[in-house]
């Protein structure tokens, strides 16, 4: 949008608006209503529901203000009596065929038919032929249809198209028979969900949370997501002491993702009022015993008596902390202080898939915001798999391809979903990511990286050349198929192509929702399979908060040591092994701090008091270090604990809650950004490693499923009954008139029983 | 004032007074010999909410929580929950069901906007009124108490007919 301003007159008032404005916004801002359905920021136009209509002088009707873009001299009118009975018309014709079943109807109070019909609507329905009756069914296992409340304005089938890039749902035959629906009847897409969060009626509801409560029940609590590294922001809606669902929709918070949510964030929540949750500490007296319900006190006691024991035995270092990228800010500070402070331990780490150190290390130039990403001009992508790791960031990427014109360049051992945004997609062999580093670092070893990577050198000459020639934000993203050397090269990279009316942005794709947080607070930066490896050698005792990941699992010679602290949610392969277990309250339960892949601090936010008797992470951890004789002296709040990482860790200064309380604009931890340096060493290393690689990998061709990564069951997810059925192929239910978890049984394989209606 | 006086004004107010109670008594009487004799209630008395089935014995209530938002007293909690079964063998009229619908009578104040709000006509209040328990906690009354199915109605009432004119007294004025 150009700086320039025009001049649009409003129901008699002058207003100076930006060239290219659109109306509609433009009366909003101004606080002049406009009603609307179909109109939906940053989405194609649809101009269907015919709400908004004005009255625009010279031209011969009524207009409708979401197409129409502010010209010089505009003079509009949108408030007449006119417009109020043409308004009035057609809410009378959408109603029409509307059933009145708002008693049952899930939207019902947060219905933007029912609130526009409050407006605009008729004190009586003028209609009395029989209305146009459709079932209601399920769409998929979290998304509930009923046809017949839809108004078609069709927000939800764009949503998919542009947001998503999926278009599995869509609008089927014509005029007054236009139904929405999906091809074959079952939805087989990622299940996002974000059909139901733009859905101003009832019509496509959220299958999990079905006849469950009314939205003037549940207390809306503000919070991040705990999934991803996107930090989506988020409506938790609880009532009493239980959570019933998560929504993203504007009416009760205004975050970075819009109403953007993916499946994990919207439906992943169950496990939080999950039956397995642990309730008590649990104590294994005896190695090989079983774990016994103990009280708080017995539990401390018991940790506080046998680290000592193991530690005045053995020394400082044969104890381990080992903390997870899942924890919030406080908890990961805690636990580091617990380390340095109370146990004076060097063995300091934190679970996570890869590290991101050498990258922060090297930070050449500021992370992109996912708002950078939605307005960059060139994309760069290397490795990784957004729309299934982190859903915001590839819908962020879709939206600046399709709607911004941005180029997106893909470097990928597999041809992702992405590929059909990409300008250019360079299909390397797998395992050949850190080539694509090479080549971005310069021509020296186009031929060595081409050859091995199974590229033309030239296509690596256009992509240098197109990050060269742009004009405006570059967005360098990489998975965690980079090298640590790579990682250096490519945080470097807003030296190598600085440009006038050029910014390189970078954007790790991490993998967990505090990856970035755990990095930034950890100051050793220890591998966690180093301690692992160690476990039983030099390591004799571990505190653990939160499990190890699937990955870590096979070879973590956890059996080999003599204690075995875990602070957990749920019983794990890792708690079999403990010897104490602290029940932890999940993130709905605490107050806390997550970062996100864009340097934002976000807050989280206690939606219900903690479950059963869980406590949050950071307090364990204080409680057990006052048992051992160092009082880490805070009040029992997280704001205290987050004060101290303000005051300790650099990129953290001046934070506090109240300048974070604003999700609708978060601020970035002030990474440290290192000056440029000499990368020969690195880029000799990748080289080195680059040369060693065979010359004839296969390629994969083939596109993953959609949901290989979204529908696996971890600890969390697993605790989702729907996503068994996803996880199980998503498999198509005899009826759909009722939820398939009423008709297909998943423990005994896949078996497909008689529908019960 | 003399003793005299004193003794004759007095007896005059007694007189008076009793003049007055006398001439009642030969009239109707007002009082019931409750509970021997059952009290008759006004057609539309607010006593012990009823919720109501219909012709097939299914529960009106689709827990839309119309009654609990209008409830200026907050006494009544609704969980509602999904009934997949097919519509004959279902607890409700609809696919939607209050699996727990309980009012505190501690707290209710009997104002019938519950009644009102509904728009299933599945609660109304009914005639029951005598409420006093033991125990504090007895005065939560849940579902099974309050369907009309299963509330056990008190013989210690009657409901007056549309036109019978239960309290002139109070309607002369």
């Amino acid at each position: 949008m150009s700086t320039e301003l025009v001049k649009v007159t409003i129901n008699a008032k002058d207003f100076q608006v930006p060239k290219g404005a659109r109306l509609i916004d433009v009366c909003r801002e101004n606080q002049f209503d406009i009603p609307s359905f179909c109109y939906y920021a940053d989405l194609a136009l649809q101009a269907s529901c015919r709400m908004c209509l004005v009255r625009i002088e010279k031209m011969p009707k009524l207009q409708t203000s979401c197409t129409i873009i502010c010209t010089d001299g505009m003079v509009v009118t949108t408030q007449s009596e006119e417009i109020e009975k043409a308004r009035r018309s057609m809410l009378e014709f959408l109603l029409a065929n509307h059933p009145l079943d708002c008693p049952v109807c899930d939207r019902g109070g947060e219905c933007e038919l029912q609130e526009l019909t409050f407006d605009w609507g008729n004190l009586e329905e003028r209609f009395i032929e029989q209305k146009n009756a459709r079932a209601e069914k399920y769409l998929s296992p979290m998304v509930a249809n009923d046809p017949q409340r839809c108004i078609l304005c069709k927000r939800c089938t764009r949503v998919c198209d542009e947001w998503m890039g999926e278009d599995a749902i869509e609008a089927g035959n014509r005029g007054a028979n236009t139904v929405i629906g999906t091809y074959g009847g079952w939805l087989n897409c990622s299940q996002c969900g974000n059909c139901i969060e733009v859905c101003p009626t009832g019509t496509l509801l959220d299958g999990t949370y079905r006849h469950q409560a009314r939205p003037w029940e549940l207390t809306q609590t503000i919070s991040t997501c705990t999934y991803c590294s996107d930090g989506c922001q988020m409506s938790l809606g609880s009532r009493g002491d239980e959570l019933m669902r998560i929504v993203a929709r504007d009416r009760y918070v205004n975050g970075l993702n819009g109403e953007f949510l993916c499946i994990k964030g919207r439906f992943g929540h169950p496990f939080v009022n999950h039956e397995e949750r642990i309730r008590t500490p649990l104590i294994r007296y005896q190695k090989g015993g079983r774990l016994v319900p103990a009280t708080w006190d017995e539990a401390i006691r018991f940790t506080a008596q046998k680290l000592d024991g193991i530690v005045a035995a053995r020394g400082n270092n044969s104890l381990a902390v080992v903390g997870s990228p899942r924890l919030t800010n406080e908890a990961l500070y805690c636990l580091r202080k617990f380390a340095a402070e109370v146990v004076e331990t060097e063995n300091y780490a934190v679970a996570d898939a890869f590290s991101l150190k050498p990258f922060f290390e090297s930070l050449g130039g500021p992370l992109a915001t996912h708002q950078d990403i939605r307005h960059a001009k060139t994309i760069v992508l290397i490795g990784g798999e957004p729309e299934e790791l982190q859903p915001l960031t590839a819908k962020q990427i879709r939206q600046a391809v399709r709607n911004g014109g941005a180029k997106l360049i893909l470097i990928n051992s597999v041809p992702i979903r992405l590929r059909e945004q990409a300008a250019q997609f360079i299909h390397i062999r797998p395992g050949t990511e850190n080539a694509a580093a090479l080549a971005l670092a310069g021509n020296a070893d186009d031929a060595l990286a081409a050859r091995k990577m199974g590229v033309e050198a030239a296509e690596l000459e256009i992509l240098r050349q197109t990050i060269s020639e742009t004009q405006g934000d570059v967005v360098l993203m990489f998975g965690g198929e980079l090298s640590a050397e790579a990682q250096a090269v490519v945080a470097q990279m807003p030296y190598t192509f600085a440009g006038e009316g050029r910014r390189i942005l970078l954007h790790p794709l991490a993998l967990f929702n505090n990856s970035v947080g755990a990095l930034d607070l950890d100051v050793n930066g220890k591998s966690v399979s180093d301690l692992l490896d160690a476990a039983g050698v030099s390591i004799h005792a571990m505190y653990m908060a939160g499990s190890l990941l699937p990955e870590h699992m096979p070879k973590c010679g956890l059996s080999k040591l003599d204690f075995l602290v875990v602070q957990e949610l749920f019983e794990t392969e890792t708690t079999a092994f403990a010897d104490v277990v602290f029940p932890a309250a999940s993130f709905a339960e605490i107050d806390g701090t997550f970062t996100n892949n864009d340097g934002f601090v976000q807050r989280v936010r206690k939606s219900i008091e903690p479950v059963h008797q869980s406590k949050p992470d950071w307090l364990i951890v204080s409680e057990l270090a006052k048992e051992l004789g160092v009082d880490f002296g805070f009040e029992r709040s997280a704001s205290a604990v987050f004060r101290e990482i303000a005051e300790r860790i650099p990129a953290y200064a001046d934070l506090r809650y109240p300048l974070l309380k604003d999700e609708s604009h978060p601020l970035q931890v002030k990474h440290a950004i290192a000056s440029k340096r000499e990368l020969a060493k690195e880029i000799a290393g990748i080289r080195r490693a680059v040369a060693e690689l065979s010359d004839d990998g296969v390629k994969v061709s083939e596109t993953p499923q959609v949901g290989h990564e979204l529908f696996k069951l971890g600890t969390l997810t697993d605790k989702v009954p729907q996503f068994h059925l996803l996880a199980a192929g998503n498999p198509t239910p005899a009826s759909f008139a009722i939820s398939p978890l009423y008709q297909i049984t998943i423990d005994e394989g896949i078996k497909r029983e008689k529908a019960v209606a | 004032m003399s003793i005299i006086t004193e003794v004759i004004e007095s007896t005059r107010a007694i007189i008076q007074g009793m003049s007055v109670t006398l001439s009642y008594i030969p009239k109707r009487k007002q009082t019931v010999q409750y509970p021997e004799e059952p009290v008759t209630v006004q057609p539309r008395y607010r006593g012990q909410h009823l919720l109501h089935v219909d012709e097939l014995g299914r529960e009106k209530c689709v827990a839309c929580f119309l009654c609990a938002a209008a409830c200026p007293s907050e006494c009544i909690y609704i969980e509602a929950a999904d009934d997949p079964r097919a519509p004959e063998e279902r607890t409700g009229v609809d696919e939607r069901y209050a699996k727990i619908y309980n009012i505190d009578y501690g707290r209710c104040i009997f104002c019938g906007y519950c009644v009102e709000a509904c728009p299933k006509d599945a609660i109304t209040h009914g005639y029951n009124f005598e409420l006093s328990v033991y125990n504090r906690a007895d005065l939560l009354k849940r579902k099974d108490d309050l369907l009309i199915t299963k509330q056990v109605q008190s013989k210690n009432y009657r409901v007056a007919f549309s036109d019978e004119d239960v309290d002139s007294e109070w309607k002369e004025v």
